[in-house]
């Protein structure tokens, strides 16, 4: 992977609308974020009821009032995050393009379930009214690239717009994908991230599954005495240039991305399909350092998220791979946030390294619920 | 490659219907269409899982994903890939959709309208994800490498193919199985509807008195290959995936951007990108929705990129409609089989002329010429304006001698 340098973090999240505010309380101890009663959507007292959500969230102060009328939260989250980066990398000033042009910059932004909000909005009324009463305006909404295609409408952003789907590696997937088109020439800036939104689908569906955390007194992601996850939301786009090119243009390199590696391992013959595979994480994790110095790996910004099946994988690869080195985990801050989780996971590491007591090297790791693991190497800028 | 279609399924039957240029439009028989005005799509109909997939993977894969690894095994087979050669960290999945598993999470969603949110069974909601047509495929085939999802909405092929094409030149695969996927489901067929998209009976591409789309359904997988693997293995390749061109309008959600400057963008970036001018273009494989909006701003972007050059142009979009997220992707299939037969797909229900729509339709019969180069379009929502270009293998100037990252 040709380096590449994060020259703006746009950040909307539990812990803060903005970068700083998301920095601040990543020095601050997890836990503050998470909440028993939620705004984002209603649902009687539940054990598994504790969320890292938004609260009231309002994207007008950032984005302004005008258009937003149709668009669902994923696209306000990423509309958000979207102004926030381009403005910190320098790319717009005060909204207004400061330094590249429309046909320069892309977005290629991960979802895991994005649309599922929206697609139960619309079948409610196409089941408990009539479908001829379905709103054309907010169809869009049910097609899972339409948020991250928002952005670019919001932003006239031209050269590139794509969405990855992958579950919670999404968001460090969407990087590769973001550097094979900028290593192709194909952009001058990439908007890279993920979103997930809250939604009263999605706590429904992993409550059902068994997989949320109903015992807050031993909940720490990692520790194995923990039970579940909390879900969390938010969305994360980073600007990411040509590392070369970014230091040319004298813009501010928050960290580099210079490794990234992927794999899948199939489930055994009788296993069942979901499963979280520590063989794939060692070879993607193997394949992100292949040509970096191991050695100077100082920390591991890990997926690790509170729920045995999948914490205890990742742990065990982790313990293969990286054994020994410092492994931190966003999730106990904001709640696994699926397909932003990658993304929330560079940022954190762009955060914690940037005074150096961190070191100077972390890997980003996340497993998906199928088989597949995701890895990012991220460094501190020189 | 493996195509699951309305007109046929396997690359044989799909081709022998295009040609002849039969259309897979029938009655929409899975759900009520009474209410909405519009009752036709291009159905897969005959489509049995059982002769595709394993029983585990038919009680576990909802239409979209079957649809996926039925093309993709057929795809497997054509290509007289061993097994052995796709059980690998080598061979990745890189795979296009819309919606992935809709009739999966219509099920569930209707659970939990109907009778609560403690009906949605732990056991089904597993089975909902729109990335899992790609989990079940490396599943299915053993494959080690990148498995990802391009959810693209209709330029969902193009965006796939072309990705695993990057893999391969990135020297990060040396096999992908790549394409797209997509079932008719009920709340999109509403939606596109609501939309005023539909046609009421057939779907006339580039016609003064076109009215509309015909939604289709399917698949379209290929097996792309390393040059190096190919050779290695004794394969004999149908054609070369040259460059590529993506634009984003930024302009409207669904509605193509008037001037079409961005499909004019992803046009010429595909042609440069193959190390080629426009000169070189045999023939295009439409995105031709049937659509007023599209028909005349992809006419006008052909014109402009073309010039008075009248390059012959179909959308097979006419006999199996809009098959949104593998539209482009089994489009491909018929790009890579027209440059192996010279033989151009018809386009059917073209009787009159737009003015606006200025381009050389391939009228209703099949036609017949030189096929080198094929492109082939596709414009989505979100403004995706998406062109891959496919050659007539050793017919492309040698990557490193095309002055461009491919």
């Amino acid at each position: 992977m040709r380096p590449l340098a994060v020259t703006g973090l746009g950040v909307a999240s539990p812990l803060g609308l903005g970068w700083d505010a998301f920095r601040a309380a990543l020095a601050a101890p997890p836990g503050a974020a998470f909440t028993t009663s939620p705004t984002s959507f209603s649902a009687p007292a539940h054990p598994a009821l504790r969320v890292a959500e938004i609260a009231n969230f309002d994207p007008r102060p950032v984005v302004g009032d005008k258009g937003l009328r149709n668009n669902d939260r994923l696209t306000r989250l990423l509309l958000v995050a979207a102004r926030f980066g381009l403005e910190h990398a320098g790319i717009k000033r005060d909204g207004a393009f400061a330094n590249f042009g429309p046909t320069d910059v892309g977005v290629c932004g991960s979802t895991a379930y994005g649309s599922l909000e929206a697609i139960h909005e619309l079948d409610a009324v196409a089941r408990l009214e009539d479908p001829r009463y379905l709103n054309p305006a907010r169809f869009p909404n049910t097609v899972i690239n339409s948020s991250v295609g928002y952005v670019s409408i919001w932003e006239e952003l031209r050269a590139l717009n794509a969405t990855v789907t992958n579950g919670p590696t999404g968001g460090l997937d969407a990087f590769d994908a973001a550097s094979l088109w900028l290593d192709a020439g194909r952009a001058k800036a990439v908007l890279t991230g993920g979103a997930e939104a809250m939604s009263e689908g999605l706590w429904h569906a992993f409550r059902r599954l068994g997989a949320l955390d109903e015992s807050p007194e031993v909940w720490a992601p990692g520790d194995p005495r923990s039970r579940g996850l909390r879900l969390g939301e938010g969305a994360c786009l980073v600007a990411l240039e040509d590392l070369a090119a970014a230091r040319a243009r004298g813009a501010t390199v928050h960290a580099e991305v210079v490794g990234y590696g992927a794999a899948f391992e199939p489930a055994g013959d009788g296993q069942p399909m979901v499963h979280v595979s520590a063989t794939a994480l060692v070879r993607a994790v193997n394949a992100a350092l292949a040509g970096l110095d191991r050695a100077r790996v100082s920390m591991v910004v890990s997926g690790l998220a509170g729920l045995p099946a999948l914490d205890g994988p990742e742990r065990a690869a982790l313990a293969e791979s990286l054994g020994g080195v410092e492994v931190r985990t966003p999730k106990a801050w904001m709640g696994e946030t699926l397909g932003a989780a990658g993304a929330f996971g560079v940022a954190a590491a762009a955060g914690w390294l940037a005074d150096g007591r961190a070191g100077d090297c972390a890997v980003v790791t996340s497993v998906g619920f199928y088989g597949n693991a995701s890895a990012l190497v991220v460094r501190r800028p020189e | 490659m493996g195509v699951v279609s309305s007109i046929g399924l396997g690359r044989a039957a799909f081709w022998a219907s295009l040609v002849e240029g039969r259309s897979g439009t029938s009655t929409i028989t899975s759900f009520d269409t009474a209410r909405l005005g519009r009752g036709l799509a291009a159905q897969v109909r005959g489509f049995v899982a059982a002769d595709h997939l394993t029983a585990v993977e038919v009680t576990r894969a909802g239409r979209c994903a079957a649809f996926a690894l039925a093309a993709a095994r057929m795809a497997v087979r054509d290509a007289g890939l061993a097994d052995a050669a796709l059980r690998t960290e080598r061979a990745s999945v890189v795979l296009g959709t819309t919606m992935g598993e809709a009739d999966i999470c219509a099920a569930l969603d209707a659970r939990w309208i109907h009778d609560g949110a403690d009906a949605m069974s732990p056991r089904v909601i597993p089975k909902y994800a729109p990335y899992l047509l790609s989990m079940e495929t490396a599943q299915a085939l053993g494959c080690r490498g990148t498995v990802l999802t391009l959810p693209a909405a209709c330029a969902a092929g193009n965006y796939a193919i072309g990705y695993a094409s990057d893999l391969i030149r990135a020297g990060r695969a040396d096999v992908v199985i790549t394409g797209a996927a997509e079932m008719l489901q009920e709340l999109q067929f509403a939606g596109f509807v609501r939309l005023g998209a539909v046609a009421t009976d057939r779907c006339q591409p580039f016609d003064l008195d076109r009215q509309g789309l015909i939604i289709g359904e399917g698949a379209g997988v290929m097996v792309l290959e390393s040059e190096e693997h190919a050779v290695r293995r004794g394969a004999t390749a149908l054609a070369e995936v040259g460059g590529y061109g993506l634009a984003c309008d930024g302009f409207h959600i669904t509605r193509p951007e008037p001037s079409g400057a961005g499909v004019v963008h992803a046009l010429r970036e595909a042609i440069r990108r193959s190390g080629l001018t426009a000169d070189g273009v045999d023939f295009i494989n439409a995105h031709g929705t049937g659509t007023k909006a599209n028909d005349s701003v992809e006419s006008t972007a052909v014109r402009q990129v073309f010039g008075e050059r009248r390059v012959p142009l179909t959308s097979i979009k006419s006999l199996i409609g809009h098959c949104m997220g593998a539209a482009s992707a089994i489009e491909a299939v018929s790009c890579v089989e027209t440059i192996g037969t010279g033989v151009y797909p018809p386009t059917t229900g073209y009787v009159t002329p737009d003015p606006e729509c200025d381009v050389a339709v391939v009228a209703n019969v099949a036609g017949r010429g030189r096929a080198d180069v094929v492109v082939n379009h596709s414009l989505a929502f979100g403004g995706y304006d998406a062109v891959l270009l496919f050659a007539k293998p050793d017919h492309l100037p040698p990557p490193d001698a095309r002055g461009v990252l491919a």
